[in-house]
């Protein structure tokens, strides 16, 4: 049993992770003498619900062979639709956002299906295009949302713990689960990011799939940014590359391959949730920055170990020769 | 008449069979049109100006042309290795402006030599461990200078940033580069393996391919290009702090697809990628002259990697036919 979990990165890797950081978590008090307040967890929360759609709409693709740079393209513009077209219905706002994240993830799947073009490109080409539309919408300047009781609801805590986005995040998670984990969808997904040639001849319908994760990730990264720019009462044109980085982190720390065909729903959340933690252990504890960077370098460079194939295949031929040695030491030993 | 004909068809059947070059013709065609309508467009200032804005990313771009041919897709920690560099650049400025170029540029070449080894011996995946390193580099860098903005303490870089025959120097490092990798890449041993290696990792590997050395070759080029992107953007700022580096990663990216180099490897050329960056720069100067905002000139410059790369696919798809 657990040899089997062991062979399953998809399981043990965020698994480690999330207790690591639980660990790391628990342990803030030592460091800096304050214990740890519910609000804490709320604002842990809070960090995996901005992240998490990215995460999730990421890692989607991820499993499936494919990696979407534009997500935080549909981000920054989602949060930008949200905000102009939300002023005074919120969630025409939402709607307005997720609408426009569909299209666009439908459009690039349509593309990446058709003319089989590596998604990396295309999205960075989209995630270009999109950091410019939503720079072109506001001047390139941050838009304040003047919607305040809206803003307010929305960051109310619920259960003490929770908030609005938090549990939309975490919904998202359960639809993913569900979908990925009982029904054939699911089971074409882990298809098209195994092996492509075969799971077309085997009748998957590739490109519907392909379509439909992108369709998915886009609108997932855009409802992100909505949410986002509404509880910041601001949409900003540009939010930069690090949005990205810190979800492929979550998505690596859940033991999803870039290779595809591999991970889980809650493995992905439990990446998303790890990075909240660490951000949150940052906060509370004021560690300097370049700790923490160095600390997601370690990190990915355990992840860049267990999934380089040339060196998993050296250790095995070190181990082989060890081995060797070994039994012709044992033969030494009997002649003698 | 029959064999002019004939030639014609055969021209039309060639011209056909390259949607990219069609595109590309167009989009210059359209540039030049647009050009002509605007006011100092074709002026000689002008044209120093799209030149000298495409020379830090073309430097840059141009080593990533390598990387890219040579089957390891991208590297996303170009920015911060630029940034450090910088930072390297500047703090060794007492050694003397030669000693500074050596010491910077060899470690722009050991810090991304590294990575290529990680890649071509351990076949890493180059995403991944880019963004680690990305970190790691980035992480170093801030423990190291505090944080804090890196000034030289006497400026020996002055020279670099004259501008003989109204270019800036780093134009003709661009230019020379561009051209001493167009030459490496067709007609060095090194580079004809760089390749074969991209095109097919495994004949490459069957055919008993020094797939390691090759992969860390390439990528030990892109490092000094990237150290001296590093050094002309100190020399320019003639200061560094962490955002020194800015968006280099996805321009150069950008660059090198503009210029029809595939993101799978196994094909491209040095001197494309040099029109990539100067046709980037070209049409944001034009954006710029006709009054439209830098959110315009992103659009247009996404649009324009979405169309090249559509194009070079469309080709190779009907090649497969």
């Amino acid at each position: 049993m657990i040899r089997r979990v062991a062979s399953r990165p998809e399981v043990l890797v965020p698994a480690v992770a999330l207790c690591v950081m639980l660990i790391a978590f628990l342990c803030t008090p030592l460091m800096n003498g304050r214990a740890l307040t519910s609000f804490d967890i709320f604002n842990t929360f809070q960090g995996l619900a901005q992240l998490g759609l990215l995460t999730l709409g990421l890692g989607l693709t991820m499993i499936a062979g494919e990696f979407d740079l534009s997500v935080v393209g549909s981000y920054a513009l989602g949060g930008m639709i949200a905000v102009r077209a939300g002023q005074s219905s919120p969630v025409l706002g939402v709607l307005a956002a997720v609408a426009a994240g569909a299209g666009i993830g439908a459009v690039q799947g349509g593309l990446i299906a058709r003319l089989r073009i590596p998604s990396l490109v295309v999205t960075l080409g989209t995630y270009i295009a999109l950091l410019g539309l939503t720079s072109a919408m506001s001047g390139g300047l941050d838009v304040t949302y003047n919607n305040t009781s809206a803003t307010l609801w929305l960051d109310q805590p619920i259960a003490v713990i929770f908030s609005t986005p938090s549990l939309v995040a975490l919904a998202a998670f359960a639809v993913a689960a569900v979908i990925l984990g009982g029904t054939r969808l699911g089971r074409d997904i882990r298809a098209v990011g195994g092996d492509r040639r075969a799971s077309r001849v085997a009748g998957v319908r590739v490109d519907r799939t392909l379509v439909g994760l992108f369709t998915a990730s886009g609108t997932l990264a855009a409802l992100g940014g909505a949410l986002f720019s509404y509880s910041y009462a601001t949409a900003n044109p540009n939010p930069g590359f690090q949005p990205l980085i810190l979800s492929a982190v979550g998505c690596l720390v859940a033991g999803v391959s870039l290779a595809g065909g591999r991970g889980l729903p809650a493995g992905l959340l439990a990446g998303a949730l790890s990075v909240a933690l660490l951000g949150q252990i940052d906060a509370i504890t004021a560690i300097p920055d370049y700790v923490t960077e160095l600390l997601y370098a370690a990190l990915l460079g355990v992840i860049v170990a267990i999934d380089a194939p040339g060196l998993r295949r050296g250790l095995d031929r070190l181990r082989a020769r060890g081995r060797t040695v070994a039994t012709q030491t044992t033969e030494q030993g009997t002649h003698a | 008449m029959t064999t002019a004909s004939s030639v014609l068809r055969r021209v039309a059947v060639r011209w056909r069979a390259d949607p990219l070059d069609v595109g590309i013709v167009l989009v210059v065609l359209a540039v030049i049109v647009a050009g002509a309508l605007t006011t100092r467009f074709f002026s000689l200032a002008n044209g120093r100006a799209i030149l000298a804005s495409s020379a830090w990313v073309g430097i840059t771009a141009i080593g990533a042309t390598v990387v890219m041919i040579a089957g390891s897709a991208v590297s996303l920690a170009v920015s911060q290795t630029a940034t450090v560099a910088a930072m390297i650049f500047l703090e060794t400025q007492q050694f003397g402006l030669p000693a500074a170029i050596i010491l910077t540029v060899a470690s722009g070449v050991a810090i991304t030599a590294l990575q290529g080894a990680v890649i071509g011996f351990w076949t890493a995946n180059p995403i991944v461990l880019t963004i680690a390193a990305g970190f790691a580099i980035d992480g170093v860098a801030i423990w190291i200078s505090g944080g804090t903005t890196v000034y030289p303490r006497n400026a020996a870089f002055g020279s670099l940033n004259d501008t003989p025959a109204g270019l800036p120097l780093a134009v003709f490092v661009l230019l020379v580069l561009a051209v001493a990798f167009q030459w490496f890449l067709r007609r060095t041993t090194a580079g004809r393996q760089m390749y074969l290696l991209g095109e097919n990792p495994a004949a490459a590997r069957a055919a008993g391919l020094p797939v390691g050395r090759v992969t860390v070759i390439a990528w030990a080029l892109f490092g000094g290009c990237i150290a001296l992107t590093g050094i002309f953007l100190a020399a320019f700022n003639t200061s560094a702090n962490s955002s020194l580096g800015g968006t280099l990663s996805l321009d150069v990216i950008a660059a090198v697809l503009v210029g029809g180099t595939a993101i799978g490897g196994g094909k491209g050329s040095a001197l494309r990628t040099l029109g990539g960056a100067v046709l980037i720069a070209a049409i944001s100067d034009l954006l710029l002259l006709r009054g439209f905002s830098t959110g315009i000139q992103l659009l247009v410059k996404g649009i324009l990697v979405l169309m090249v790369v559509i194009a070079i696919h469309v080709r190779s798809n009907r090649r497969r036919r």
